[in-house]
């Protein structure tokens, strides 16, 4: 197989337009990413924290409610008040949790897709489409051409030649997507700021909610547990009621680690919404964007073309 | 009594701070029998705050279950946008297939040229 021209031995092949604007987009290339690009990834990390982390609380939350509503009826047993098992109450209801994770699992597909459309997503299935145009370009010329001994055909193109085209159909594959991504989302996620910071204040709200009534399920289970001991404590053996007073600072300790993950999944929330804003101004900027944030975009087309290049067989 | 007014943030908080004040009350009590009257108000107090807790949970619910059309049909809009990226990866698709398709006519008719 012969050797892999240098980038200077392929220009020379390569016709028109493609052997000024090629060097000039290989000169650039580096690692760079365009500012919504940068944004969006980021913001799609942070949704993924959020979203995993609040199902999560939620179902841990209602768990609690489930276990301080079972240790109570434990206790209440014996007393005059009946209990029917079939009296405990969710916390959240079916519906509550359907709706949140519904509206989660949708805040994540937003997330995803806007990752996807603006860090070129579409790029293997067009990196494909452009490789095989060039490879049956070289097919066609072998087919015109099969041996030396025939006289030439009047079609022959060379494997540098053929990459170029591939490079070529890649970039104008690339320009129309960027164009369309563009022209359409900033203004998608302009529109969807304002909804994700009612969301974001509506599932802080749900926070607040759960941290306030998960400290005082583990109060209440603390009580029960306490008064248990206290009143039925000479029943059990030394080593038993060793155990069950034990399980006072544990109880203790579950209720301060809940509460830290839950206070750290409201900081992630608030960076949720920080996050799209900063992605919305990001995309506002598309008529006034600084120059570094054209020569970032540049350097993003750049390198995905000096990629795709460097991938393409030169046989 | 008007329901808002129990779900005013500071209602919430006024039987938040008074179930924390019984709280430690039941921990300085010396007696069963003064930690079991303590355990009774609070645990009053704990279904008022649950209660309300509950409340605002629904009312979240309904709020988030307006939000809902908005997203999803932000996520069509987006879909609309792929769908029309994939198209130009398909139209150089048809670009290969029609070279394919010479390639396989010249390689077959080569000889007779």
């Amino acid at each position: 197989m012969p050797a892999k021209p240098d980038i200077s031995a392929r220009q020379s092949h390569v016709p028109g337009p493609i052997s000024l604007s090629l060097p000039v987009l290989l000169f650039l290339g580096g690692c760079a990413t365009s500012p919504l690009a940068k944004h969006t990834a980021e913001f799609a990390t942070a949704t993924n924290a959020v979203v995993d982390s609040s199902e999560g609380a939620y179902r841990a939350a209602v768990r609690l409610h489930d276990d301080e509503q079972l240790s109570a009826a434990v206790q209440k047993y014996d007393s005059y008040q009946p209990w029917d098992p079939h009296s405990i109450k969710h916390l959240i209801d079916a519906r509550g949790l359907d709706a949140r994770t519904d509206i989660l699992d949708g805040l994540k597909t937003y997330a995803q897709t806007l990752a996807d459309l603006t860090n070129g997503g579409h790029s293997d299935s067009l990196d494909a489409a452009a490789t095989a145009v060039g490879n049956n370009l070289k097919q066609m010329s072998a087919a015109f051409n099969p041996d030396s001994t025939t006289p030439p055909s009047g079609f022959s193109i060379t494997p540098v030649q053929a990459n170029a085209v591939s490079t070529a159909l890649k970039a104008l594959g690339d320009f129309l997507a960027n164009q369309k991504v563009k022209s359409s989302v900033p203004k998608i996620i302009r529109d969807m700021d304002p909804q994700i910071a009612v969301l974001s204040n509506l599932l802080n709200s749900d926070i607040n909610i759960l941290r306030r009534q998960s400290n005082d399920d583990y109060e209440q289970l603390l009580m029960q547990q306490d008064t248990f001991i206290r009143k039925s404590g000479q029943d059990l053996s030394p080593i038993e009621r060793r155990a069950e007073i034990k399980r006072l600072g544990q109880i203790i300790l579950r209720k301060e680690a809940t509460d830290d993950m839950l206070r750290q999944l409201q900081a992630t929330i608030k960076s949720l919404a920080e996050t799209h804003h900063a992605l919305a101004t990001a995309a506002q900027s598309k008529d006034t964007a600084s120059l570094s944030e054209r020569i970032a975009e540049l350097l993003a087309t750049a390198e995905r073309l000096n990629h795709f290049y460097d991938s393409l067989p030169t046989t | 009594m008007d329901a808002t007014v129990l779900q005013k943030p500071t209602t919430i908080d006024a039987y938040q701070a008074l179930y924390d004040t019984l709280g430690r009350a039941y921990w300085d009590a010396s007696t069963i029998d003064a930690k079991d009257l303590i355990q009774g108000a609070r645990e009053s107090i704990y279904d008022i705050i649950t209660e309300l807790d509950e409340a605002q949970l629904d009312a979240n619910t309904t709020a988030l279950l307006a939000l809902q059309p908005k997203i999803e049909d932000t996520n069509a809009a987006l879909k609309k946008i792929k769908d029309s990226i994939n198209e130009i990866t398909k139209n150089i698709n048809t670009a290969t297939t029609v070279i394919g398709a010479i390639s396989k006519v010249v390689a077959i008719t080569a000889p007779l040229l």
